[in-house]
């Protein structure tokens, strides 16, 4: 909060106004709206900028394009978006709370555990609606977090290294329960689980939209809460409990939430990697600033990464669409092996 | 570790006899159940007096007898390498699926058969083993350039971010090519079923030379696994003994990739409960963890093809499923 600009109020109050944080901001929303146009310009129908502005502003050019924008590319590019920020938002949380450089949900095990419940659910229950699948997944995540926090908790305050390598033994576990269900399943539902598990939003319409909007709504002003326990938590469990915050309930709360972030992105889009590990990352190098704003630089960077993946996967090698997923884990592990390269692993562990 | 590591080994008395009786009753009681159980004493007829009319006969000699000889073979190979990487990397979580040999290999393969369209059996086992080194070497390059060098910790997060990168470009090789994804799909499993007469053929060499060199260095690794510092001073050219020991990996863990697909977490169980019984030597361990991991493989394998019959449930999800939740406790248990 350095490069700040400082405001004088009445009397005796003084507020640092983080100019250098807010214009990334601004500039990442810039980008952002940008790259929506790009990607509902491009595609098998290509449309001109001026074409894509006019369909928004409600005087398609043709009906064609009409159908284009809104039925197919719009809410796909806004699914992405929205998707990106609730997994960045998540990881960020995660990385926080556990003060761990390395905490992804995709990483530890929470993003295939809402996978696990999502599949069973698919195969299992083919008529079930689609609208229980984020409670689903939020179970399901939730139970693997639980699990991860209750092994590698109990000793040593849990602080460390060693909430990822259980979250990868856990992880490893799901995933082969969740392959398991695909091959008992019956061949056309585990084909559409298969297709949902690879983490892509090409099958996103307004649906998907309305629940991670309505998602990202909710949560978002816990958050805002949030941040000032996330910024003394980030100090230490020492430092947190002489600021009176009572650390275990505290970590619990904001664990929930950024499992319940990670699990309504998962539900709706497939489990999209690495997102939560780039994004915070990113944000932080971008601009140093308070937990507040580097949670909103981070969903930015979020929303920015997945609509990018998704708009690359889409053309790299048309026809056929590459899932964002896996663009976003082509990105993100370098970034990991960097970052490890970085990270002073504690010998102590 | 003391000194009674290094007594002149133990005279075998009647625990490898046992064992080897009880990987025989593992191996005949895979060959004897499936769709339809087939009695024992019909499997020993088989086998003895083999009759090409009798039905049962030629079921167990073409079809459940290369299954079973595959299991044994690349549980026996799994074990040995995980059981070798552990004492080189004095490392209690190495195996060759954390440490990203098998996606390596299996990442190899795929970009061989799936994209230059090059099905030679002779071939395939030589592509995995490169594709093995080259992840191998990834992987502990990277960890050894962390801070703190190549730690249990480094090397799991390593391998974990290797694996994940090459996963991601296998699932890609596959969308762009779904023809041969359908045949490649079980195969990234883990599979013991589609194990075809050539590649198995091809890939006995390797496993062969690879088994050959890791009861070799035993006695090197066992002085190895107390330290390089220990080793040196025991008179032991260290850089020669890691060379022999990853040539022993990769051969191993090349030859199951060619014949079974990639099979995660045996080569981590199978040492760590071996080293309960066996002690600290690599002369002990290594020749028990081939004779366990193939009576390992081998009932894990019966479980597979059991647990939701008729259904089939590929090997490497059962033996991951077993797996995950020991390297969970070795984490709790040993970091």
């Amino acid at each position: 909060m350095s490069a700040g600009l400082l405001i004088r109020l009445d009397g005796p109050v003084t507020y640092a106004l983080p100019v250098h944080a807010l214009t990334v901001l601004a500039v990442l929303l810039g980008l952002t709206c940008t790259l929506v146009v790009a990607s509902l310009m491009a595609g098998s129908y290509p449309l001109e900028a001026t074409e894509v502005v006019m369909t928004l502003a409600g005087r398609a050019p043709s009906d064609m394009a009409q159908t284009v924008v809104w039925q197919f590319r719009f809410p796909r590019a806004l699914a992405a978006l929205a998707a990106g920020a609730l997994l960045a938002l998540s990881g960020a949380t995660l990385q926080n709370v556990t003060r761990n450089p390395l905490a992804d949900p995709s990483l530890v095990g929470v993003s295939q555990g809402a996978g696990l419940a999502v599949v069973a659910a698919m195969v299992a229950w083919p008529e079930l609606p689609q609208a229980m699948r984020p409670v689903l997944a939020f179970g399901g995540a939730l139970a693997v977090a639980a699990l991860i926090q209750g092994i590698a908790m109990r000793r040593s305050g849990g602080a460390t290294m060693r909430f990822i390598l259980t979250g990868i033994g856990v992880a490893a576990f799901v995933s082969a329960l969740t392959s398991a269900f695909l091959t008992y399943g019956q061949i056309d539902r585990a084909l559409s689980a298969l297709g949902w598990l690879a983490g892509s939003v090409h099958a996103a319409g307004w649906g998907e939209v309305a629940v991670l909007g309505g998602a990202l709504l909710c949560l978002a002003p816990a958050l805002v809460m949030a941040s000032r326990p996330m910024a003394a938590m980030r100090m230490g469990p020492e430092m947190a409990v002489g600021l009176g915050l009572r650390v275990g309930r505290t970590r619990m709360a904001l664990i929930t939430l950024s499992v319940a972030l990670a699990a309504a992105a998962v539900a709706m889009v497939g489990p999209i990697g690495f997102v939560g590990l780039v994004a915070p990352h990113l944000a932080h190098r971008l601009a140093r600033c308070g937990v507040g704003l580097h949670l909103a630089l981070s969903a930015a960077t979020g929303a920015l990464l997945v609509g990018a993946a998704d708009l690359a996967g889409r053309l790299a090698f048309a026809p056929v669409q590459i899932p964002a997923g896996l663009v976003t884990a082509l990105i993100g592990v370098p970034l990991f092996v960097w970052l490890l390269l970085r990270t002073q692993a504690r010998a102590s562990l | 570790m003391t000194a009674s590591s290094f007594r002149p080994a133990r005279r075998p008395g009647f625990a490898p006899l046992l064992a080897l009786v009880v990987l025989a009753l593992a191996f005949a009681w895979h060959v004897s159940v499936g769709a339809r159980t087939i009695p024992l004493p019909v499997v020993a007829e088989a086998l003895l007096s083999y009759d090409a009319s009798v039905f049962e006969h030629v079921v167990i000699v073409d079809l459940r007898l290369p299954r079973a000889l595959l299991a044994a073979m690349v549980g026996a190979a799994l074990a040995v390498s995980g059981a070798l990487m552990q004492g080189v990397t004095r490392n209690p979580l190495a195996d060759p699926g954390i440490l990203g040999l098998l996606i390596g290999a299996s990442f190899a393969v795929v970009l061989v058969v799936g994209v230059f369209d090059l099905a030679a059996p002779a071939l395939i086992p030589l592509v995995a083993a490169l594709g093995a080194v080259i992840a191998a070497m990834a992987v502990w390059g990277i960890a050894a350039a962390a801070p703190g060098g190549a730690m249990p910790l480094t090397l799991v997060l390593s391998g974990a971010a290797v694996t994940a990168f090459l996963a991601a470009l296998v699932t890609i090789a596959n969308l762009l090519d779904e023809q041969s994804f359908e045949q490649l799909r079980v195969w990234m499993t883990g599979s013991l079923a589609g194990a075809q007469g050539g590649v198995m053929l091809w890939a006995l060499p390797w496993l062969c030379c690879g088994l050959v060199v890791a009861l070799a260095i035993a006695r090197q690794v066992t002085a190895l696994a107390m330290g390089e510092e220990t080793a040196t001073g025991l008179g032991l050219n260290v850089g020669r003994v890691k060379a022999l020991a990853l040539f022993a990996v990769v051969a191993l863990t090349a030859a199951t990739v060619a014949m079974a697909g990639p099979m995660g977490f045996v080569g981590l169980v199978v040492p760590h409960v071996v080293r309960l019984f066996a002690g600290q030597d690599y002369r002990q361990i290594v020749p028990w963890s081939a004779l366990a991991g193939a009576g390992y493989l081998l009932v894990v394998d019966v479980a597979a093809r059991m647990v939701l019959a008729p259904v089939e449930i590929s090997t490497g999800l059962v033996t991951a499923l077993l797996g995950a939740p020991i390297f969970v406790w070795l984490v709790r248990a040993r970091l």
